[in-house]
């Protein structure tokens, strides 16, 4: 026996020491510095990272620890007697804790980690429960262990530096294959047998923590889960993992902010959008064009919200840039399909973008500088944990680029845009918080004339966010959201004149969620106001000679009742049953023509005026929209969906081009103006593999919309008074199929999307003029059939990483002028079929690296150096092809938006 | 209005240092030549022209290919037929004594091809003579071209404009067809000296009226003339035919209009062919492009012979060319023009190399048409 335990003893300070003295041997000496240059020291020899609170260890000085080589050595000593722990993870990241000790259950011995003495903490019954680090939580009273039956945990995941909510969480119980997801209030609830469990959250951008439950009965848990502080670079991250598995919805993607804030990018500036581009089932009609198109709908049937109020134009730049800058962005989920009934009016997708509230514990910011924009944006508390705010700011500096450029078109041109975001919170107590967020966006240009074009997007929002019991809240806000643009020329006095567009809008919504049992209910009432001024041409001059004109005013009010209950039939069958019931009325005055019903409509056609006096319903349109999904667990790594879900949008944005241009107008639907029908169902199937490092899932889908619009040939929509005599009804139809593997773990992490996606159109018109091609079903302009989306990502170190995103796709069809004719000395072009030809194939492959300086957290400011390459193939992707007449005969251009490797460096810092 | 499509440009220029132009034709493996119909028949006195040819490739020679062969003719309501014959490839007059169209009839045009061995029939729909109005007035306004900086020379122009109304508020839809005539004059006392020259208009001209209250046009500008041509430097005239279109032409001039102007850009409106009222019978779905046009015709002319500041004078360039001779001219009748002297005992002088500078002939025709005003 004596014999023994030596060598036991010997044992395991051998294997501790061998792999700690590997990794965290101290070399210098430390005898009586301060604890925070020893951090200083540490930090640069060895590759640890260390987190605490400065107030903590300020007065803290190391002594002499004879024999101590190693820092866990050193740390144990030093915070003997003290009520400060720590932990070290296999990251080489030290968190200090105070008071509580993290507690690391269930993992595996071989991952080096460091055991502490027991937890202090024990848990009482009933109690809320705080938590930070990896712990062990008592939850119910002890006394009801034994009792049959399950019981329903909840609570609210925080991030623990910002104390926001997290939404998306995976909650889930391995064992027990048992889950959830907190919702967009960090919520969450989860019914589980009494007993010992293994609680995992995680997510994206996010430590995963494990907490050791001993559950006796009903009670809250809160979690706090700390941000990974170096963003990994995951390009496109559809939840991560289970979440995939556990969501309802097919084809529902959540990144988040720390995902694609690395992306390859063309002019340095992150930007969300060209993440969503990447995702399976979105594209566009090109590099830089405004829009994307989700699983063939057109680029106006996308619900983009901003504080929860639609943007109506989200890009800068005519879609260089999109309109809302990152530094506000928390996290964004894009629903393609499956799309909860809490959401309307657009029917091929929501993108909601969710936005940071400001940091409650401390000041804090970042600013930056890249070839085209800066950007600063500051944070902090007002009154620390209760009255916080955050302010962000981006404009461009191409004004000044242009005006040292010699080229004397480019010297007198202009474009320069700008956007701020402002949102206050106020956290009255724990059961009551006020937000008001303020957006405002501005681009203006001029091209070496007197015309000149400005657009803004403008957003107010005021939320308030109720709890009656931690278990049902509610949601109130009102918001108002504009876009107008101005063309305005003074160049020829006498046809001085500015045309205006513009459409406002005021939601009012109530939202309420209550957790009851295994139902988790979700209903409340949208009403929606609208005010659009079609257009006005009004003289910019007293000299000017234009008459004036306005096109009337259109008012309607949307209105839906909602109701969704997500409810958990068994452990592996879940189903979410959800109804918008949405009704639409547009009002007078209006004056609306009357058609001949013989003929096509036009002017000529035209036999009567109606006038709808002020406040006369002009037309009234509405209708349940269904939303169902089943999600079925087949087992623990895989999981099958199933969902049907319909939309109806009562706006159409004008557009006869190809993209969306800056330009377009917004109209709304009225007595000839039908809303647009979509009619989605999807299939998903969702797996695991190799030990859940890979992720794979494929999904399916059919879609159907009717009452979408195009236009007749030639027809100018800009000051159009009677819309409804230019346009073609046309139908649409689109189906696909989504692959996607990933790799989601580890240093090296990649993901493989493949999309197969055909999207068709119909025209459904009687008269010829309402026909194209014959009325056969031809391709939309961004039907891409095959997409190919690689991204990889390695993270050398900590304060290196590189990425690259490789894309290709088929090119979008095209209508190309066919032969040349001469009529009466007019050189005229015929033209084929509608979209009969195609661009060709678009093939690009990006770089980026990102360095990040010291990470030491009481440094003032943390840099960030990020080098790209866009494009770096060189490859001349045609962007479009146009035709201009040249003296006697018509050439054909192509034009490479980036036709060549685009290099940036874009550099920022946080403090 | 057409302000969107400025925008092109504008992203060229924005990204002046990333983007690439590239001539490009597209492999549009279109080889078929779609029947091309030029065709008008008004109420005037004369022979109607029916044209007919075929479109030309993309981006190919802009010589026209005429489509000869064909038997063309063209019916009425009252079931009476008139053939066309052709008198040069592809054009197809009607016998004037035998045929003139009358206001209220409805006309349809037949051809039958004889392409090699398989004939192809083309009817046109039935269309209607309308009555027009006549011009009321046809008048010009000199103008200042630009705002001129201080101390700039004047540049004037003038843009010809009409009025016109209809009584009985029927016509509606109007469209105009012009011919320019002008004199002009080259900087030589040489034989061919004086010339007229002729040109039709090569934009489309029309208007719609039926959003107005009453049928009337005013002021509407049929033609901009600009000070760097020389139609205004002697004497100018303008014959402008008035037509009355029914809806269906008149959107059909209108798209083609809206197409014309530019094509292919992204935010273009998105092209597309423009149905004609002609088709085929054995192939309906077959392209033909055109239009057959039926109208009665109103006609104005009117002369301008007035100063304007400014005019460019196109043969600046001659003089450049002077240069004393010796006793061996060069290229004599080859490119030497005009030889001449400014005095009886100056040696000569080669003034000109350009044959367009000595001869007018090159651009018009010495003999001035019927209408032109005697004595000026």
């Amino acid at each position: 026996m004596k014999f023994k335990i030596p060598l036991l003893i010997l044992f395991l300070s051998f294997w501790v020491n061998l792999s700690a003295q590997e990794k965290y041997k101290i070399s210098f000496n430390y005898k009586d510095i301060s604890f925070i240059d020893f951090i200083t020291k540490v930090e640069s020899t060895l590759p640890v990272k260390f987190f605490y609170l400065e107030d903590w260890v300020k007065d803290l000085r190391l002594s002499d620890y004879p024999d101590c080589t190693t820092l866990e050595c050193v740390l144990d000593n030093l915070f003997k007697g003290t009520t400060l722990y720590y932990y070290i993870d296999e990251f080489g990241n030290v968190v200090l804790t105070k008071n509580y000790t993290v507690k690391i259950s269930n993992i595996s011995s071989d991952k080096n980690n460091k055991f502490l003495p027991p937890s202090e903490y024990s848990g009482g019954s009933g109690e809320n429960q705080q938590l930070s680090g990896s712990s062990s939580v008592e939850i119910g009273n002890p006394a009801e262990k034994n009792n049959p039956g399950k019981v329903t945990i909840s609570g609210y995941i925080t991030n623990k530096d910002t104390k926001e909510a997290v939404s998306g969480v995976t909650v889930f119980v391995k064992k027990l294959s048992a889950g959830t997801i907190s919702n967009e209030y960090g919520y969450f609830t989860l019914t589980l047998p009494r007993g010992n469990h293994l609680v995992q959250f995680s997510f994206i951008g996010m430590r995963e923590k494990s907490v050791n439950l001993s559950l006796n009965g009903t009670g809250e848990m809160n979690v706090a889960m700390t941000s990974v502080l170096i963003p990994l670079k995951e390009t496109v991250v559809s939840a991560q993992k289970s979440v995939t598995l556990q969501r309802f919805e097919v084809g529902a993607e959540k990144i988040n902010i720390s995902s694609f804030k690395l992306s390859p990018t063309s002019m340095g500036e992150s930007d969300i959008i060209k993440d969503v581009l990447l995702i399976p089932g979105v594209q566009s009609v090109g590099e830089g064009s405004a829009g994307f198109n989700v699983r063939g709908g057109s680029a106006d049937q996308n619900l983009i919200l901003l504080y929860g109020a639609p943007i109506y134009n989200s890009s800068h730049f005519f879609g260089f840039f999109s309109a809302v800058n990152s530094d506000i962005i928390k996290d964004v989920t894009l629903y393609k399909g499956g799309i909860p009934s809490r959401y309307g009016g657009r029917i091929s997708s929501v993108l909601d973008i969710g936005s940071k509230e400001g940091n409650r514990n401390e000041f804090a910011g970042s600013a930056g500088i890249s070839p085209i924009t800066a950007h600063v944006s500051v944070e902090g508390p007002i009154i620390k944990d209760t009255l916080t705010y955050i302010l962000t700011a981006r404009t461009t500096y191409s004004n000044w680029i242009f005006g040292m450029i010699k080229n004397p078109e480019i010297h007198n041109s202009r474009a320069s845009f700008y956007d701020l975001n402002g949102r206050v919170t106020y956290n009255f107590n724990k059961n009551n918080k006020i937000d008001f967020s303020a957006y405002r966006s501005h681009d203006d240009f001029r091209f070496n004339s007197d015309t000149v074009y400005s657009y803004n997007n403008t957003i107010y929002a005021l939320n308030w966010r109720h709890f009656f019991t931690s278990r049902f809240f509610s949601s109130l806000s009102i918001n108002n959201s504009s876009y107008n643009y101005d063309i305005s020329s003074k160049g020829i006095p006498i046809e001085a004149f500015v045309l205006s567009h513009k459409v406002n809008s005021t939601g009012y919504k109530a939202d309420f969620n209550w957790f009851l049992g295994r139902n988790e209910i979700n209903f409340g009432l949208d009403l929606t106001k609208y005010v659009v001024r079609p257009g006005s041409y009004l003289p910019n001059s007293d000299s000017s000679l234009v008459i004036p004109k306005r096109i009337e005013t259109e008012r309607a009010w949307e209105g839906a009742l909602y109701f969704d209950d997500k409810f958990l039939l068994t452990d592996f069958l879940s189903l979410n049953l959800g109804m918008r019931m949405s009704a639409y009325y547009s009002f007078g005055p209006q004056t609306v023509l009357q058609y001949n019903p013989e003929l096509s409509k036009n002017k000529s056609s035209v036999t009567d005026t109606l006038n709808f006096k002020s406040g006369a319903i002009t037309s009234r349109y509405g209708g349940p929209e269904f939303r169902v999904s089943l999600n079925f667990r087949i087992s623990d790594q895989s999981s099958f969906k199933v969902n049907y879900n319909r939309t109806r949008q009562y706006v159409h944005l004008l557009s006869n081009s190809t993209s969306i241009a800056p330009t377009d107008t917004w109209k709304l639907c009225d007595y000839y103006l039908k809303p647009q029908i979509g009619d989605q169902v999807a299939l998903g199937f969702y797996e695991m593999l190799f030990r859940n490092s890979f992720e794979a899932s494929g999904e399916i889908y059919y879609k159907e919309i009717r009452n979408m619009l195009d236009f007749k040939g030639g027809t100018d929509l800009i000051m159009d008074e009677n819309i409804e005599k230019d346009v073609v009804n046309v139908k649409g139809r689109a189906y696909g199929l989504e692959l996607v593997i990933k790799k989601t773990e580890g240093k090296i992490r990649y993901s493989i999307g493949y999309t197969y996606s055909r999207t068709f159109i119909k025209s459904t018109g009687y008269f010829s003029d309402e026909i194209i091609n014959s009325g056969k079903w031809f391709p939309a302009n961004f039907d891409r059939p095959n997409d190919l989306v690689i991204t990889f990502n390695y993270l050398f170190s900590r304060r290196l990483s590189f990425s690259s995103d490789y894309t290709y796709s088929t090119g979008r069809p095209i209508t190309y002028p066919i032969a040349t004719y001469d009529i009466s000395n007019k050189l005229l072009v015929t033209y084929s079929d509608r979209n009969e030809y195609r661009i060709p194939n678009y093939s690009r492959l990006d770089f980026s690296l990102r360095i990040s300086g010291n990470l030491r957290s009481n440094r003032i400011a943390h840099p960030n150096w990020t080098f790209s390459v866009y494009n770096i193939l060189g490859r001349e992707n045609v962007y479009s092809i146009y035709f201009k007449r040249s003296a006697d005969i018509i050439q054909g251009y192509k034009l490479s938006i980036f036709g060549r490797a685009i290099p940036s460096v874009t550099f920022s810092f946080d403090f | 209005m057409k302000n969107s499509r400025k925008i092109l440009p504008f992203l060229l220029l924005l990204l002046f240092f990333t983007s690439c132009i590239t001539q490009f034709l597209p492999q549009t493996n279109e080889d078929k030549e779609i029947i091309v119909i030029e065709g008008l028949i008004t109420n005037k006195p004369g022979p109607n022209t029916i044209k007919l040819s075929k479109s030309l490739p993309l981006g190919g020679a802009s010589a026209a290919k005429p489509l000869g062969g064909c038997s063309v003719s063209v019916t009425d309501n009252l079931s009476d037929s008139y053939s066309f014959t052709e008198t040069t490839e592809g054009t197809y007059v009607s016998d004037s004594a035998n045929f003139q169209g009358v206001i209220g009839r409805i006309y349809t045009l037949h051809i039958l091809t004889n392409t090699s061995d398989n004939a192809t029939r083309f009817d046109s729909y039935p269309v209607e003579m309308k009555p027009v109005p006549a011009i009321d007035s046809l008048y010009y306004v000199k103008q200042n071209i630009k705002e001129s900086a201080e101390g700039d020379p004047l540049q004037q122009g003038c843009t010809v404009y009409l009025n016109t109304h209809d009584p009985s508020n029927s016509t509606k839809f109007y469209r105009w067809e012009y011919t320019e005539t002008w004199e002009f004059q080259i900087p030589f006392s040489v034989p061919n000296n004086i010339c007229y020259v002729t040109a039709g208009s090569d934009v489309i001209n029309i208007k719609n009226t039926s959003s107005l209250g009453e049928d009337r046009v005013e002021s509407y500008p049929v033609k901009f003339i600009s000070n760097t041509s020389d139609r205004l430097n002697m004497g100018y005239s303008i014959l402008v035919n008035q037509f009355s279109l029914s809806e269906d032409e008149y959107s059909y001039w209108e798209k083609l209009q809206n197409l014309s102007e530019q094509v292919g850009g992204l935010y273009d409106i998105v092209p597309s062919s423009i149905p004609s009222n002609v088709y085929c019978i054995d192939n309906p779905d077959a392209k033909v492009l055109g239009y057959f046009s039926v109208s009665a015709c109103s006609s104005k002319r009117i002369f301008i012979k007035e100063y304007f500041a400014g005019l460019v004078d196109l043969y600046t360039n001659c003089a450049d060319a002077k240069a004393p001779i010796g006793p061996v001219i060069p290229n004599l009748g080859v490119t030497v023009w005009i030889i001449g002297s400014h005095g009886p005992m100056d040696p000569y002088w080669i003034l000109t190399y350009d044959k367009g500078c000595a001869d007018c002939t090159v651009r018009g025709s010495t003999t001035p048409p019927d209408f032109w005003p005697t004595g000026k």
